[in-house]
């Protein structure tokens, strides 16, 4: 029922355009160290999917396809949540600190953690939401400006009250393993992580698609002086979808840290940058939440392929990073310059 | 003499033939119209001839000399002025800083406030439009505003003076002083283009009129000698009888009543204890020259705005109650500006009609959307208010304004709701869709639902309405019916209504 197909397709050639285009682009800048381009990009695909690389690619795919969608769902309605550093951090806090300290049997301990998770996530997110509301500060600024807080706070914490004292590093006690979410379902290569991502995801498609809601927070990104006067409610409504977008940056904090690394550890969790991959992503995307996940998967691929890439032929695997600006770039080009021109 | 000639233009953007061979002479002394429904192609051929838009083919001439204009600034040396619809103005700056900006007058890096103000005054009193130079821009009514605006176009020497729709935003008698100057203009041998689509102003002050349909000249009649039936039939290509209301005075409880509404901006009131009702079966219009509080008014009884006062629905307070709960006391509305807030531009047909009542047990089953159903009324209501769309999933801001209000109309009036609000109804709306929608408001109230109009058109409030209230500076000044709606009595109020006509 949306706009016609036709927007799509126009959009899906513009993104094939743009990632052809920086690839050339991307290729130039290999050439320009001596290397051979086309070495480098097989050895990216190789990395990223082939043998463990498939792995790794589908592990990644978790934490970024979480944080895009996170932006995405936000965008959509027309806020745009820079803040998921911060929401991600104190979600996997709260995640660790359940995980930890919660009396309760291992499985019910790692389903409160993300439970905990997404409302600590959440909670954060709408605090900035309220800030719009209350103090007219710009969602975009307080969003971003708190990630700094939750960074200090969560540094501060690691490195004091909670720090295990048996490492020399930073960072909490290990979760017990039966609080850890497992790695291999049926004895297939799909972590729990996953599984809940994928549920998250396609949760949120059919959302936006078939939703009630859905339907809401798009008309409300595409016009929200006409949602408000059909009679939505928006400061509740901006305060529900900062809510969802901080709370799904709070789960994949969580699934990081009970899937992956199974302890808090200073700085670990923003290290990768999966904020502003999944930024990136969501942007790419228009917001759309199916190419959202699309072009997240593509991202992760991107970056594994990228470190295995560095790993053979010893080139920086920030290559791949300049790959996914240049993607951007492209696609925010317009030929405005050619255009005044003519006229 | 012919002043401007435009000969064979044609513009194409993409698929679309905006202008087709179209040609237009101009004499000097002369006023002419150029009329159109909208999408007729006027604005393309305006704005070629200020340098805005370059013609694919085709030439102008002006005094004989071919031009060929890249940019407005060339149209401007060549004596082409434009008053655009929306004014160009600072409105923070005196007027004699608006009109000398970018020519100062003065020596070195200082500007002569003095012979800034003799210029203004001199020309001023040359083209008898005289203005303080002293003032600032926004405190000027609208129709000193615009004498600024053609004065601009004079003091640099223009000698083809383009008004666009120069009367959408005047009272009857402001829309007469400036006829009164473009004849003024026009007896010392300027050119005039008036580019409108009222038919009533082309009869009272123009000379000749050269009339488009999509984008081809169709017809260039001499104004003395047609009638307003061959100029509405070479716009629209066949016959439009007037619409006409007949009056009546209903009685039955108020559906709407407003009682001592004021809403506040700072220490000002833009509305001041406002009363009024509205009953079933009955239109009610609002007039009042832009700025009057007119727009706030509607904004305080939809519930967008908040304000002080009561506002009873259907015998029901709804003062205090949100958008969505005046909406299901009985409240439909239809904004003044479509693509703003009537609509969200990029959804589909079938979104923009839905929403809103998307919670709705027709539209929706355990949070998910009924889409086949959401489609089958939005082509049902298509189909019933004659809509021209490919399908009910084109985005609806690929209409034309017509079809566009003709959705937003049909979204409010599907609701079902006994008051319904609307303002604007046919701002910027084709002929044939403004016959329409006038038929369908009064199909409505014979019904018994009852309407309150605002419209800045009184032709429009006058062939629609059954009273007719007079805002000025917040407050409804007069509540006029029978004969008393006429445009004298109407413009007198709407400047205050202390001097007599």
């Amino acid at each position: 029922m949306t706009a016609g197909s036709l927007d799509t397709k126009s959009r899906l050639a513009a993104i094939l355009l743009s990632i052809a285009v920086a690839v050339v682009l991307g290729g130039c800048v290999v050439l320009s160290t001596g290397a051979n381009p086309l070495s480098v990009y097989l050895e990216i695909v190789k990395g990223a999917f082939a043998g463990r690389g498939l792995a790794e690619t589908l592990a990644r795919c978790v934490p970024l396809v979480g944080m895009a969608l996170a932006v995405a769902i936000a965008l959509r309605a027309g806020l745009v949540n820079l803040g998921g550093d911060g929401q991600m951090l104190v979600g996997g806090l709260a995640a660790v600190l359940v995980a930890l300290y919660l009396p309760v049997p291992g499985p019910a301990r790692a389903a409160l953690a993300l439970i905990a998770a997404m409302g600590a996530g959440g909670l954060y997110a709408w605090i900035a939401a309220i800030l719009q509301l209350g103090l007219a500060i710009p969602f975009l600024i307080a969003s971003l400006l708190m990630s700094y807080i939750a960074r200090g706070v969560t540094s501060y914490l690691v490195r004091y009250p909670l720090r295990d004292p048996a490492t020399g590093m930073p960072e909490t006690h290990r979760v017990l393993s039966s609080a850890r979410l497992p790695n291999a379902i049926l004895d297939l290569p799909i972590s729990m992580g996953m599984v809940i991502m994928a549920v998250v995801a396609i949760a949120v498609i059919v959302n936006d698609r078939s939703g009630v809601n859905g339907f809401e927070w798009r008309i409300t990104g595409l016009n929200p002086r006409f949602a408000q006067y059909s009679g939505t409610n928006l400061p509740r409504q901006t305060q529900r979808v900062a809510f969802l977008s901080g709370a799904l940056a709070g789960l994949a904090g969580a699934l990081l840290i009970l899937g992956q690394q199974y302890r808090f550890t200073d700085g670990a969790l923003l290290a990768p940058g999966y904020t502003w991959s999944g930024l990136m992503a969501a942007v790419l995307a228009m917001a759309s939440p199916v190419a959202t996940v699309v072009v997240s998967v593509f991202f992760a691929a991107l970056q594994v392929g990228g470190f295995a890439m560095e790993r053979t032929l010893g080139l920086p695997a920030v290559l791949t990073w300049v790959l996914q600006a240049l993607i951007i770039l492209c696609l925010a080009a317009r030929p405005v310059l050619f255009r005044k021109r003519r006229t | 003499m012919t002043l401007l000639q435009m000969k064979g233009i044609t513009k194409r953007f993409g698929s679309l033939v905006a202008n087709d061979g179209v040609s237009l002479s101009v004499n000097g002394g002369e006023i002419h119209a150029v009329m159109g429904e909208n999408g007729a192609g006027k604005s393309t051929l305006m704005n070629i001839l200020y340098g805005l838009l370059k013609p694919d083919a085709g030439e102008i001439l002006i005094d004989g000399k071919a031009m060929d204009f890249s940019s407005p600034l060339g149209a401007i040396a060549a004596g082409v002025g434009m008053v655009h619809q929306t004014f160009r103005q600072f409105p923070n700056l005196t007027v004699w800083e608006n009109l000398v900006f970018h020519n100062e007058p003065g020596n070195g890096p200082f500007v002569s406030a003095d012979a800034a103000r003799d210029f203004v005054r001199h020309l001023g009193k040359k083209h008898g439009l005289e203005i303080d130079p002293d003032s600032r821009v926004r405190d000027l009514a609208v129709g000193i505003r615009q004498r600024l605006e053609i004065l601009k176009a004079l003091s640099r020497q223009a000698r083809i003076l383009v008004l666009d729709e120069p009367t959408a935003v005047l009272t009857p008698q402001e829309r007469d002083s400036l006829f009164a100057a473009m004849r003024h203009l026009a007896a010392q041998g300027m050119a005039l283009v008036l580019v409108t689509h009222k038919i009533p102003e082309v009869v009272a002050v123009t000379d000749r009129i050269t009339v488009m349909r999509d984008g081809r000249l169709s017809g260039t009649l001499i104004t003395r000698e047609t009638s307003e039936a061959e100029i509405i039939r070479a716009m629209i290509g066949r016959n439009v009888p007037p619409t006409v209301a007949p009056k009546m005075t209903p009685t039955a409880e108020p559906m709407l009543a407003v009682r001592n509404l004021s809403v506040r901006k700072g220490d000002i009131a833009v509305v001041d204890n406002v009363s009024f009702d509205v009953r079933p079966g009955e239109i009610v219009g609002i007039a009042g020259v832009s700025g009057n509080g007119q727009p706030q008014l509607i904004s305080a009884v939809t519930g967008l705005e908040a304000a002080t006062g009561e506002v009873v629905v259907a015998g029901r307070d709804v003062s205090g109650l949100s958008i969505a709960q005046r909406r299901s006391a009985g409240i439909s509305y239809v904004p003044e500006d479509r693509h703003l807030t009537g609509t969200a531009p990029a959804a589909s047909i079938a979104e923009n009609i839905v929403f809103g009542r998307h919670r709705g047990a027709a539209a929706s089953k355990r949070g998910f959307l009924r889409k086949e159903a959401i489609r089958a009324q939005a082509r049902r209501l298509i189909e019933q208010f004659r809509v021209k769309a490919a399908s009910e999933q084109v985005p609806v801001g690929s209409l034309s304004g017509g079809n566009m209000q003709k959705v937003v109309i049909a979204r409010e009036i599907e609701h079902g709701a006994p008051l319904i609000v609307i303002e604007e109804p046919t701002r910027g709306v084709d002929v044939g869709a403004i016959e329409f929608i006038h038929k369908t408001l009064i199909a409505e109230r014979d019904k018994g639902r009852a309407i309150l109009v605002v419209s800045s058109d009184l032709t429009e409030l006058l062939a629609l309405s059954d009273r007719i209230l007079v805002m000025f500076e917040g407050r409804i000044n007069a509540g006029l019916t029978g004969s008393d709606m006429n445009e004298n009595t109407i413009g007198t109020w709407m400047m205050g209504g202390v001097q007599g006509t």
